[in-house]
C-alpha cells in the first residue's frame, strides 16, 4: 500500500537540553530521517530524510508549548510540567497533549528546607506573607490558593529554585524526581502538586484540520516499541548542599554570584580580589560556596534572578549583568537596586536583530514598516522582555508583540518572529544564522548591584563598603 | 470598521446607560429609604485580601485580573476589584469599625476572565452590607430590601430561593474526610457540582437520606426544615444549624414572604456562614446574598457580624422594559441655520430661558437631530420665531422669548 504522505508543510518542534537524548532515540525507533537531531548539532533547523514536507526546530524545552500553542508548531515534544504551567495561566490555549512518554519521569512538589520544617497546617493558619519561589508561577500560585494559604508571594525564577529556602523564600514549587532526591537537595515534600514526564504535544487547530496521520502512527509504534534505559537522576553533577545547617544570620551580608555561562567569568575576577571562595570553581561547585570572610553568606542562583532578589532584600549584594539590572529597573522603576560598580567583564552589546533578508536596515525604517498597512505586526522574540517593550514603546513602533523565549532566540528568525532582542559580543553567531544588527540598544558588563536600603542600614553599611572596597581595588 | 474594544470589554450606549441609571435609581432609593449610606471602594485591592482562607473560591481566584504593579518588586500582586463585599468589609475594618452597626450600600464593577470573550468580563453590581447584627431580623431586613429593590425595577416575576451554608457545612463537616478530600468536594460544592455530595459514601448510617433529602427536595415553608430536623442520624451540631435557619424562615412566614428551600440553589459560598438566598428572574440569578459572620474578622481582623446581597445589574438589565421614551417629547430644538452673530445671541437666550423654565433643550446649527417635540426656528430676522409643534402639528410664531416660555413652558410642565 502506498503510504500517503502530507501535502502540507508540517512542523515539530523539539527540545534541547536533557530531553535531546532520549528524543532522539524516540525519533530514530520512529524512523523520522531527522539525522541531525543530537547533542553535537549546531543548527536549529532540520528536515527530515524519510518523510517530504516534515521540518523540524529545535527549541528551549519552555518555549514548546507556547510555540505549539500559537500555531508555529503541529507538534512539540516536552516535559509535560511546561504544559501544565502554561494551561493553568492560558486555560484556553490552543494545545493539547497528545500522547505521554515513558522518560523524564518526575514530579512538581511544594516544598521547605528540612532545616526548617513547616506542616501544611502551619501553613494555612498562619497569616505570614509566605515567600514562594518557582520556575511554575501560575502552578504555584494555583497550590497556594487551593490549600488557602491567606497571604503568599510568588517569585517566578529563570531557575534553581532549591537553592532558595529557608532563608531567601519559605518555599519552593520545583521539580523532582522525587523525596528522596528533594532530601539530597536538603527539601522536604509538603505536597505534590502533579506529575510530570515527557510528552507529545499538538496544536489543537492541526489536529482538527490537518491529516497528520502518518507522522502520528509512526511516534505512536514508537512510543510503544521504545524503552529507553532507566535514566539514574544525575545527583553527581548536582551542586553540593550537604555542608549547610541553617543559622539564622541577621548580621551577615548575603552575596549572590552566577551560575552558567556567567560562573567562570565571575570566579576569574573573583581571583583578582582578596575575597577566597571554596565550592565556586569549574572543579568543585557548591550552592553555598564557604568564603574567606565569615560574615559572607554566599548563595549561586541565576544571574537573571538576581535583580528582583536584591530588591526584596533577600541579598544585600550580587553581581550581575547590567542588561538584567535594566530588564528588572524597567519594569520596576522606583526600585530599591542600582548598580554599585562596573566589574567592566563579560562585556556584551544588547542589539535589535532581524533576519538578513527582511527589508529594513535600521530601527527607522521598521518604523515606517510597520506603520504601513501591509505589515500587521512587529513579533519581537527575546529573553529581556521589560527591556524590549521599552524599547518598541519608546520607538513608536505601531503594533508590536513581546514573545518572551528562554534562550536560544536566534532560532526564531524568521518564521517565529520577525525582530529580536539579543545580546551579542562579536555578532558571529548572529551572522552564521544570516541575521543582522539593525541597532545597538545599550552596552552591558558584569556590575556589583545592591539594595539602596541595605547599603545605608546601621548594622550592615560597614562590612557592605568592606567588600565594595575589595571589589573596587581589583577593577581599578 | 474594525472592532478595537478589548475582548470580553462592552461599550454601554446611551440607550445602555438609560437603562442602568434606571435601575441604580430604583436601587439608590430603595436603600436611602432604609436608612444606608453609600460607599465606593476603589478599583484596585492587593490580592492577599481575596486569598485568605475562606474569602475567594480557587476556581474564582484563577480568574481574577492580577498583576504587579510598577513598585511590585515584592510580588505583592494587585487585582481589579474581582467581588463587591470583601472590598466593602475591608473598607468598614479600616475607617468604620467603631462603629457596631453600620448600614452600607454600594453600586460597583467587578471583573472576572472569562475564556471565550464573549461573556463581559467587567460586570455592574449593586449591593448592601449590613454590619453588626447576627439576629435573624437582620437576614430578614437584609432579604426585604432585596425583594422591595427587585420589585422598583419592575420586573414582574421574581423566585426567592433559600440554603443555608451553616448546614451545608456542618454536613459536610460530620463526614470526617481528611483535609484534602474535604477541601476537593468543597471545591466540587462550591462549583456547583452537588453530585459529588451525593456520590460520597457516608460513614454514619442515615446519613445518606439526609444529603438525598437535602439535595432532591424543595422546601415551601419551615415546615420543610422541622422534617429535615426530625430525620434519623440527625446530629445535635447539624440540629443547631437548622434551627438557625428555621428562625429566619419562620420570621419569613409571619411576614407573608414566599420563598423556595433549595439547598443546592447556591454556589461558590465559600465565604458565607449562615443563610444563603438568591432571587431569580425569568430563569436567571439576578440577585445573591446571605450571612457572613467570619468575612470581617479574615478580612481586618474585626470580629463582627455581617449580611448582605449584590444585584447583578447586567442580568437585569435585560429583563426590564426600557425607559419610556416620553421624556423627548419634553425636548425642544432651538434651531437657526442663520450663522449671523446676533442670531446664535438670540439661539443662546431662548435656550437658556427655557431651561430655566425645566426644559430640556437642545441646539441646532445644522445636521440631523433627535426628533423633539418642539422646534424654536429663528429666523432671518431675530425678533421673528416660528414653534412647531410635532405632535399637533401646529405652527406659531412669537416675538418674544418670555412668550415661547409661557407657550411651551405649560406644555412641559405637563399641560
Amino acid at each position: 500500500m502506498a503510504i500517503k504522505y502530507p501535502d502540507t508543510a508540517v512542523k515539530l518542534a523539539l527540545p534541547k537540553g536533557k530531553l535531546l537524548n532520549p528524543t532522539s532515540a524516540l525519533l530514530s525507533t520512529a524512523e523520522l530521517g531527522f539525522k541531525d537531531y543530537n547533542s553535537n548539532t549546531r543548527i536549529y533547523r532540520l528536515k527530515s530524510d524519510n518523510i517530504p514536507n516534515l521540518s523540524a526546530k529545535m527549541l528551549n524545552e519552555r518555549d514548546i508549548p507556547i510555540q505549539v500553542a500559537i500555531g508555529n508548531y503541529d507538534f512539540g515534544i516536552c516535559s509535560s510540567d511546561w504544559l501544565q504551567e502554561l494551561q493553568t495561566r492560558y486555560p484556553s490555549s490552543r494545545v493539547f497533549k497528545v500522547a505521554d512518554l515513558n522518560y523524564d519521569r518526575s514530579a512538581i512538589f511544594l516544598a521547605c528546607s528540612n532545616q526548617l520544617p513547616l506542616t501544611l497546617n502551619a501553613l494555612t493558619k498562619s497569616s505570614q506573607c509566605w515567600r514562594i519561589v518557582s520556575e511554575y508561577p501560575a502552578l504555584a500560585e494555583t497550590v497556594a490558593c487551593r490549600m488557602r494559604l491567606k497571604r503568599f508571594r510568588i517569585f517566578p525564577l529563570w531557575g534553581s529554585a532549591e537553592v532558595y529556602p529557608p532563608e531567601s523564600a519559605d518555599l519552593a514549587v520545583l521539580k523532582a524526581t522525587g523525596e528522596e532526591s528533594l532530601a539530597q537537595l536538603q527539601l522536604l515534600p509538603i505536597h505534590k502538586v502533579c506529575d510530570s514526564n515527557a510528552c507529545i504535544i499538538a496544536n489543537r487547530d492541526s489536529l482538527e484540520s490537518k491529516d497528520l496521520s502518518v507522522l502520528l502512527a509512526r511516534l505512536s509504534s514508537a512510543v510503544k516499541n521504545y524503552n529507553p534505559t532507566v535514566e539514574k537522576p544525575s545527583f553527581k553533577t548536582l551542586p553540593s548542599m550537604s555542608n549547610y545547617s541553617y543559622r539564622k544570620s541577621s548580621g551577615y551580608i548575603r552575596m549572590a554570584l552566577a551560575d552558567g555561562h556567567q560562573q567562570i567569568h565571575t570566579a576569574n575576577f573573583l581571583k583578582k580580589t582578596t575575597l577566597k571562595l571554596d565550592g565556586y570553581t569549574a572543579e568543585s561547585f557548591q550552592r553555598r560556596p564557604s568564603c574567606n570572610l565569615d560574615w559572607v553568606n554566599v548563595k549561586v542562583i541565576r544571574p537573571q534572578d538576581m535583580p528582583q532578589q536584591v530588591a526584596n532584600g533577600n541579598f544585600d549584594l550580587a553581581i550581575t549583568g547590567r542588561d538584567w539590572l535594566l530588564d528588572h529597573l524597567y519594569q520596576f522603576p522606583s526600585s530599591p537596586v542600582e548598580e554599585i560598580i562596573d566589574l567592566k567583564f563579560g562585556w556584551v552589546k544588547i542589539v535589535a536583530v532581524v533576519s538578513e533578508d527582511f527589508p529594513a536596515d535600521s530601527i527607522d525604517e521598521i518604523k515606517r514598516l510597520t506603520s504601513s498597512a501591509k505589515f500587521d505586526i512587529l513579533r519581537t522574540a527575546t529573553e529581556y522582555t521589560n527591556i524590549a517593550d521599552k524599547y518598541l514603546r519608546d520607538r513608536h513602533i505601531d503594533r508590536y508583540r513581546v514573545i518572551p523565549t528562554w534562550g536560544a532566540t536566534e532560532a526564531y528568525l524568521p518564521e517565529d518572529a520577525d525582530m529580536l532582542i539579543e545580546n551579542t559580543e562579536t555578532g558571529q553567531t548572529l551572522r552564521k544564522h544570516r541575521l543582522k544588527i539593525i541597532d545597538t540598544i545599550f552596552e552591558s558588563t558584569a556590575c556589583l548591584i545592591g539594595n539602596r536600603i541595605s547599603i545605608t542600614s546601621l548594622h550592615k553599611r560597614n562590612r557592605i563598603t568592606e567588600i565594595i572596597k575589595i571589589f573596587r581595588e581589583a577593577v581599578n | 470598521m474594525d472592532i478595537q474594544r478589548c475582548k470580553g470589554a462592552r461599550d454601554l450606549l446611551p440607550e445602555d446607560m438609560e437603562r442602568f441609571r434606571q435601575i441604580e435609581d430604583a436601587f439608590r432609593n430603595t436603600c436611602i429609604n432604609w436608612g444606608y449610606r453609600e460607599i465606593k471602594t476603589p478599583t484596585l485591592e492587593y490580592m492577599y485580601l481575596f486569598t485568605a482562607t475562606g474569602t475567594l473560591t480557587p476556581a474564582m481566584l484563577s480568574r481574577v485580573y492580577s498583576f504587579l504593579d510598577w513598585d511590585g518588586w515584592g510580588g505583592e500582586r494587585i487585582v481589579l476589584r474581582p467581588d463587591g463585599t470583601i472590598p466593602a468589609a475591608r473598607l468598614y475594618c479600616e475607617n468604620m469599625a467603631r462603629q457596631d452597626i453600620a448600614r452600607l450600600y454600594y453600586i460597583t464593577n467587578v471583573f472576572a476572565f472569562e475564556e471565550t470573550g464573549t461573556s463581559d468580563r467587567e460586570k455592574w453590581q449593586c449591593g448592601v452590607e449590613l454590619i453588626g447584627n447576627d439576629r435573624p431580623v437582620a437576614d430578614v431586613e437584609v432579604i426585604s430590601i432585596a425583594l422591595e429593590a427587585a420589585a422598583s425595577f419592575g420586573i414582574q416575576k421574581i423566585e426567592l430561593k433559600l440554603s443555608h451554608a451553616g448546614v451545608l457545612k456542618a454536613l459536610i463537616a460530620e463526614q470526617k474526610l481528611n483535609r484534602e478530600a474535604r477541601e476537593a468536594l468543597l471545591d466540587e460544592i462550591l462549583e456547583g457540582n452537588w453530585q459529588a455530595l451525593s456520590l460520597l459514601k457516608p460513614k454514619i448510617k442515615g446519613q445518606a437520606d439526609i444529603i438525598s433529602t437535602l439535595i432532591n427536595l424543595k422546601g415551601k415553608s419551615s415546615g420543610f426544615l422541622a422534617n429535615l430536623k426530625a430525620l434519623p442520624a440527625v446530629s445535635q451540631n447539624l440540629k443547631r444549624e437548622i434551627d438557625r435557619f428555621i428562625d429566619i424562615t419562620s420570621l419569613l412566614d409571619s411576614l407573608g414572604c414566599k420563598y423556595e428551600i433549595d439547598f443546592t440553589s447556591i454556589k461558590g459560598f465559600e465565604y458565607y456562614t449562615g443563610l444563603c438566598f438568591k432571587i431569580v428572574a425569568n430563569g436567571s440569578r439576578i440577585c445573591s446574598g446571605g450571612r457572613y459572620d467570619n468575612l470581617l474578622n479574615l478580612v481586618g481582623g474585626v470580629d463582627r457580624p455581617a449580611s448582605g446581597f449584590a444585584f447583578f445589574i447586567d442580568q437585569i438589565s435585560g429583563l426590564i422594559k426600557p425607559p419610556s421614551r416620553q421624556k423627548d417629547w419634553k425636548t425642544v430644538v432651538v434651531r437657526t441655520r442663520n450663522k449671523s452673530e446676533t442670531c446664535i445671541k438670540t439661539a443662546f437666550n431662548i435656550a437658556g430661558a427655557l431651561r430655566n423654565a425645566g426644559l430640556i433643550v437642545e441646539m441646532d446649527f445644522g445636521g440631523s437631530q433627535l426628533k423633539a417635540r418642539w422646534v424654536v426656528n429663528i429666523g432671518k430676522q431675530p425678533q421673528a420665531f416660528t414653534l412647531i409643534d410635532n405632535i399637533t402639528k401646529v405652527k406659531k410664531t412669537a416675538g418674544k422669548v418670555d412668550e415661547i416660555v409661557s407657550i411651551i413652558g405649560r406644555v412641559g410642565n405637563g399641560d
